[in-house]
């Protein structure tokens, strides 16, 4: 292999493209992370299950569309509460009970994340199963000048953005947002006002793993369904959380970020070494700055 | 009788900190929790709340039994917390920490109420601003705002004047003095200084070693028990 092969040269129409693809990927990403990031910075609880969760609910859209027949599009909010229902029964029965033991939780939610798999792997068994994207324009790749760019990762773009907008909004302009921001910052103190902390800690795990959901919902129409999926997305997921520092701004901004540099990287060489040097990257920016982008949210514990 | 406190005993792990603790308290009185420092004063104030390990024996507010209830519904049952070193929520504003205060009314308003303000007029004009940036002096103020916020039936002040200029702490006193006197509610007060105890003060409580020592009217409180419980 020459260098030549290794090195694609610059040429300004294709890198344009690449950049644009960067931040749908990196909205792909936040999205994988938006439900880890609300859990982690509320609850300090590492979701080993996050990837699961969002392997769920890619099945979950497969079964309403093959027996069902629901259309795609009414499948998202149904897979949000359908997951989200799955993560408060999982904070009920297994997380709640080990609050004040983070290493427990990581293993705890592993084995939640086991037994979906297998779980699931049962039911379907291991050959992928595919959600078919509706309307069929979803389908078609946007063509302007020397862009080219599937629509249905354009609509992820936009439906991401409207997630995380919709999740500040909770969390600053609204009264519940209040409560579970006052949890997060001192739990006694909040419960000494009248907050029941369990029931912040239920409701936001079901919301992060709604969220998670959602993602496999929209995640089942760009790729194919497995049982294993969830490893695709889960550790991007979680560089994003670290690198962002653990809070929603800080994840925003580290997955356009991340998703951008990888696309850079991947137009210049291929998407192996553009992972490879991106990992790099973090692993040195994470040597000099632990706390990652934006550290204050971190203080806590 | 507002709220009764028998057989006591609180723990941290299975430490026991307090032991057969007994008091009651009718309403619009002042009870002054005195002693020296690390005798549990603080612990008093946590098992009252529900924020120990666990509790045995009884404590009723309004004849309602509260021993059991998990810290939320203690405050929504009416006691009102002001912690040692106050217990600001530093990146909240001003108006979310006294909105933190009305999570536990029984009316479910989210509103501040009017009294919170008139008291503080700095934190009026303050709203806005993050709880973080305030003194030491101001932040005690909207810690004993956050607390009337819940529409208590029992204020707990766990050393109000500790660590505050002299002039916010005479201020401090004048509006303790305001609610108990004028508007008729129930305090308990954890003192260093005596003089603020007897000035306020209906009853008092010494404690020594997580047990209560002494206790009776406020003129009972007598030199010889200064002496003996209180003077290092």
């Amino acid at each position: 292999m020459s260098v030549h092969d290794f090195w694609t040269p610059f040429s300004a129409g294709p890198f344009v493209n690449s950049l644009l693809i960067g931040l749908t990927l990196g909205a792909i990403w936040l999205l994988a992370a938006l439900g880890l990031t609300i859990i982690y910075g509320t609850m300090g609880v590492i979701n080993m299950a996050h990837g699961e969760f969002i392997m769920v609910g890619a099945y979950f859209t497969f079964m309403m569309q093959s027996m069902a027949g629901i259309p795609w599009l009414l499948c998202l909010p149904l897979a949000f509460i359908g997951v989200a229902i799955l993560g408060w029964i999982v904070e009920r029965l297994l997380i709640r009970y080990l609050y004040h033991r983070p290493l427990d939780t990581l293993l705890a939610t592993w084995g939640v994340s086991l037994i979906l798999v297998q779980g699931v792997r049962l039911i379907f068994g291991g050959e992928p199963q595919y959600v078919e994207v509706q309307p069929a324009a979803l389908r078609e790749s946007a063509s302007i000048a020397f862009v080219h760019i599937p629509w249905l990762r354009i609509f992820i773009l936009g439906a991401t953005l409207a997630l995380a907008a919709g999740t500040w909004a909770i969390l600053y302009k609204t009264v519940y947002g209040v409560r579970v921001r006052a949890v997060m910052q001192n739990k006694e103190m909040a419960a000494s006002f009248g907050i029941n902390a369990q029931n912040v800690y239920g409701m936001t795990f079901a919301y992060g793993a709604g969220l998670a959901g959602v993602a496999g919902a929209m995640f089942g129409g760009l790729k194919t369904v497995f049982p294993d999926m969830g490893l695709g997305y889960i550790v991007e997921a979680f560089l994003v959380v670290v690198t962002g520092g653990g809070h929603l701004f800080g994840s925003i901004y580290s997955s356009a970020i991340l998703g951008e540099l990888n696309s850079v990287f991947s137009y210049f060489t291929n998407t192996t070494f553009a992972r490879f040097v991106l990992f790099v990257l973090i692993v040195v920016f994470l040597r000099f700055f632990p706390q990652g982008l934006f550290p204050e949210a971190k203080a806590r514990r | 009788m507002l709220l009764e406190l028998r057989d006591v005993n609180s723990f941290y792990g299975n430490t026991p900190i307090l032991r057969n603790i007994s008091f009651d308290l009718d309403e619009g009185q002042c009870l002054a929790v005195l002693g020296r420092n690390g005798v549990g004063k603080t612990t008093l104030m946590r098992t009252i709340m529900g924020l120990t390990t666990r509790m045995t024996g009884s404590l009723s507010i309004a004849g309602k039994d509260a021993s059991r209830m998990p810290t939320y519904l203690r405050s929504q049952a009416g006691f009102g917390y002001i912690p040692q070193g106050r217990g600001i929520l530093g990146k909240f504003t001003v108006r979310e920490n006294i909105q933190l205060g009305t999570f536990a009314r029984h009316d479910r308003k989210t509103s501040i109420p009017p009294m919170c303000l008139e008291l503080f007029p700095y934190l009026a004009e303050n709203l806005a601003k993050r709880a973080g940036l305030l003194s030491g002096g101001q932040q005690q103020q909207l810690a004993i705002a956050r607390a009337l916020a819940t529409d208590p039936k029992v204020l707990l002040l766990d050393e109000p004047t500790e660590g505050i200029q002299p002039n916010i702490v005479q201020e401090i006193e004048r509006t303790l003095h305001r609610l108990n006197k004028e508007v008729g509610l129930t305090l308990i007060l954890t003192e260093q200084h005596i003089k603020v105890a007897r000035e306020l003060a209906d009853k008092f409580i010494i404690m020594d070693t997580g047990r209560v020592v002494a206790q009776g009217p406020i003129a009972e409180l007598s030199n010889d028990l200064i002496e003996q419980h209180l003077t290092l």
